[in-house]
């Protein structure tokens, strides 16, 4: 019963909060309007939204705990030169925010010469609680080349609060290195499944992957920032040395919890990155207002696609999948009547998916029609790897399906000048047999 | 002048040699070796492996042991690929190949041994993994095999991995006690806690989906006790547990609803009639509430069967009450009719134990597939899309 009751307090605070306005609360000082910082040296600059005060550069103040937790990496900017370090404290006054790195795998603390000042902001989603979040924009790194960090903060006693080291590397540069390779992680859908989540994150970690797409669905309710601590803690071995770039998914709701943790490019919704010899488009298919697909956000999502329209490999990631023969959510109607056009007209390559909570890869398609032979070279294959430990849904077959299985699942993907691969998995490590796919260009 | 034109030929050789690109001759056979490789011709593996000892080093040649090392991985061979993947660790021209061929290498170590002595196994586990799973017949033969597979490699470093492959694999054929006693297996002989934690998630869950809520809570219980446990993981499955127990209370609570009522609509009729015969005779004629009631529950059915197919057998179960219910309503009202005009108070009372009765079967229906998911999901995140 109390459960019961629970869930509809939650349900009514997620009708009532969604995307943060929160009330004035027990900090009247908390400016909840969000805000715009330029970020010294990088040329961009960080937005948050209503839910989050403005982003401002960290001053020396300290809470009772400023141990860092939950460290992970983002991209904001040119994956070859920079990238965002991010974390939270265990207490939320903190705002001391440091990062120290050095060039090179696994330093020594004094080997991290290079002491940088972050940002940080501040966010509440329901009721007064204030959660504090920490980044560190790191610009004009050297492309492919490896970085060790730490990141924390000294008090004004001299105590030092550091994170463990870490490594991270920057994006090759493939007009110096053409023989550039690099690998991706395609994952998503964890919500409440997080020991499934726990077993992945050590499969693709063992991977080693250069960059992490999370497809959506981190968590169950947006709004529940009790679920983003189970989700970045167990994460935090992978994510604290690999970027992650995210979709936002029906379950994030939009919520100020997902942008304030989740440092993305542009708008955090519609967006774009270009690894190694892949550009990555990204797209929110669950805005606030429906309208927005075959609107503003079908647009934004054109656009990156002409942008990119030279890049040798073009992959796609939402929530929503297109084509889908699971019988829980299955294909979305909305989705191939406002967004695959686009797909078919840019040749994407790939589509990566979630939401079903099981893995498919479909045959090469354009349209509604299979492709075979020299077609297949301009067609789109699309993936549904929505089973990071969200209960299972059953799969299904349709005139589409390459192969579907009710599953856990991750995918890498390798992509060169002159191939693309994608290999499926189960979270014991075991592969997916028919979960493989390949596709060469000249 | 054959002497004249061999010495132009041997000096052309010599010049082409002398402008011969070897990066970009390395280039063009590892584009055609990865368009081999996309084509499944089973000699690409061959060809990036010469590529790979061809000589000089190129930029390529790091890559094309790394391409083979994932062409001999997918294929099976592991030997191979571990020996692919040396070599990428000897040539790889910087530190981020070189690291991730040697993490290959340790994740291999992990699950085939230092020196691939389970190699055969690990292969073979992947094939019956994938048939168990993935495949389109029946699993028990691959099952069997399985598990025949880890009872001959006791010492096998995947056989727990195996043995929960072995538990779905049952579960899912319908075997749950079958199921739960891999899990058992499982639980005895992890070699770690955190493989040990695993087994019991996994026996957990065997024991909820089997509605053997005494038997999960002692697992959780186990669980909570052990060595390795997840505090995180424990609450989420307490969660999970209290959540099923708070179902079966209600779905207890419904059966006796329905058992009262269904009791009680006896006892009305045969006092509302004037035998066993009359009640008889009057449940064979369909009232007119069956005839304006069952098309339309037709129609919702035959419309519902072109969509979700748990939703359709869902809703045809509905239908199929609804109309049975509206069967029995209205005889006994017909019944209760002959002995003169009805009260208020007993058509209120009617009312209500129908409406009880429709909304308890249909709390069975939604709950048997466990579809009662779907409908709180969906009320607590909106439908997926407008």
């Amino acid at each position: 019963m109390r459960n019961f009751v629970l869930l509809l307090a939650v349900t009514a605070c997620v009708t009532a909060c969604v995307r943060g306005n929160p009330d004035g609360g027990a900090d009247a000082a908390f400016d909840v309007n969000g805000g715009t910082l330029a970020v010294p040296g990088c040329g961009y600059s960080v937005t948050t939204y209503a839910g989050a005060e403005a982003p401002a550069v960290a001053t020396q103040t300290f809470g009772t705990d400023p141990t860092p937790m939950q460290v992970h990496l983002g991209l904001v900017g040119d994956a070859k030169t920079s990238i965002v370090a991010q974390w939270r404290t265990k207490d939320e006054a903190t705002r001391a925010t440091t990062i120290r790195i050095g060039v090179g795998s696994h330093l020594a603390v004094p080997a991290l010469t290079d002491v940088r000042t972050g940002i940080t902001f501040a966010y509440r989603s329901t009721g007064a609680e204030v959660y504090r979040m920490h980044q560190a924009h790191l610009c004009g790194l050297a492309a492919g080349t490896t970085y060790s960090y730490q990141v924390g903060s000294i008090d004004l006693a001299g105590a030092e609060h550091f994170s463990p080291v870490y490594t991270f590397h920057t994006a090759p540069d493939v007009v110096a290195h053409p023989d550039a390779q690099v690998v991706f992680a395609f994952v998503g859908d964890s919500r409440g499944g997080y020991d499934v989540w726990q077993q992945l994150v050590d499969q693709i970690a063992q991977r080693t992957p250069d960059l992490v797409l999370f497809s959506g669905d981190a968590v169950t309710v947006g709004i529940t920032q009790l679920e983003w601590e189970d989700f970045f803690t167990r994460a935090e071995p992978l994510f604290a040395t690999v970027p992650v770039i995210a979709a936002n998914g029906n379950h994030e709701y939009n919520a100020i919890n997902y942008y304030a943790q989740m440092a993305l490019p542009g708008d955090q919704q519609n967006f774009g990155v270009d690894y190694g010899f892949a550009h990555v488009t990204v797209g929110n298919d669950t805005p606030d207002d429906p309208m927005a697909l075959t609107g503003t956000f079908h647009d934004a999502i054109a656009a990156d696609f002409t942008a990119s329209d030279s890049a040798r490999w073009k992959l796609f990631m939402h929530h929503q999948p297109i084509f889908s023969a699971s019988t829980k959510h299955g294909s979305s109607l909305t989705l191939q009547q406002a967004w695959q056009p686009m797909v078919d007209a840019h040749h994407i390559d790939l589509v990566l998916n979630g939401h079903d909570h099981d893995f498919e890869i479909t045959k090469p398609m354009i349209g509604m029609a299979v492709q075979n032979g020299a077609a297949a070279a301009n067609a789109t294959v699309y993936v549904v790897a929505g089973g990071a430990g969200a209960e299972l849904y059953p799969n299904g077959t349709q005139f589409w399906t390459a192969y579907s299985e009710s599953t856990y699942s991750a995918a890498i993907i390798n992509i060169s000048h002159a191939q693309l691969t994608l290999d499926a998995f189960h979270p014991d490590g075991t592969p997916i047999s028919n979960g493989s796919f390949s596709k060469s260009r000249p | 002048m054959i002497r004249a034109v061999a010495v132009v030929a041997i000096l052309a050789l010599g010049v082409g040699r002398v402008f011969a690109d070897p990066e970009s001759d390395a280039d063009a056979a590892f584009r055609v070796a990865q368009a081999r490789a996309t084509a499944g011709d089973p000699g690409a593996l061959d060809a990036l492996e010469a590529l790979g000892r061809a000589r000089p080093v190129t930029r390529w040649t790091d890559d094309a042991w790394a391409a083979a090392a994932r062409l001999a991985e997918r294929a099976g061979d592991l030997g191979r690929a571990r020996a692919d993947l040396a070599q990428v660790v000897t040539t790889a021209e910087d530190d981020i190949t070189r690291h991730r061929a040697e993490a290959a290498l340790a994740r291999l170590a992990a699950t085939a041994g230092d020196h691939g002595q389970w190699d055969q196994v690990v292969v073979r586990h992947d094939a019956l993994v994938a048939q168990i799973l993935g495949g389109a017949g029946d699993p028990k033969p691959a099952i069997r095999e399985l598990e025949a597979l880890v009872r001959d490699h006791p010492d096998y470093p995947g056989a727990t991995a195996a043995r929960l492959a072995i538990a779905q694999g049952w579960e899912r054929d319908g075997d749950p006690a079958a199921a739960v006693e891999i899990l058992e297996q499982a639980i005895a002989a992890a070699p770690t806690p955190v493989l040990r934690a695993r087994a019991r998630y996994a026996a957990f869950r065997a024991w909820l989906h089997v509605r053997e809520l005494d038997a999960a809570s002692a697992d959780l219980d186990a669980i909570a006790a052990s060595a390795g446990a997840d505090p995180l993981v424990v609450g989420q499955l307490a969660d999970d547990l209290a959540v099923a127990r708070l179902r079966a209370r209600v779905r207890h609570g419904v059966w006796i609803l329905l058992a009262l009522l269904g009791a009680l609509g006896i006892w009305r009729a045969r006092s509302d009639a004037p035998s066993w015969r009359a009640v008889g005779r009057a449940l064979v004629r369909p009232p007119i509430e069956v005839w304006y009631l069952a098309p339309v529950m037709l129609v919702l059915a035959l419309i519902a069967q072109g969509g979700n197919p748990m939703v359709a057998r869902a809703l045809r179960a509905i239908a199929l009450c609804g109309v049975a219910f509206a069967w029995l309503s209205g005889v006994s009202l017909r019944l209760a009719a002959t002995r003169g005009p009805l009260r208020a108070r007993r058509v209120a009372l009617h009312v209500v134990a129908i409406v009880a009765a429709g909304v308890g079967v249909a709390f069975l229906v939604v709950d048997r597939d466990r579809m009662i998911d779907l409908l709180v999901e969906t009320w607590r995140s909106g439908p997926a899309l407008p």
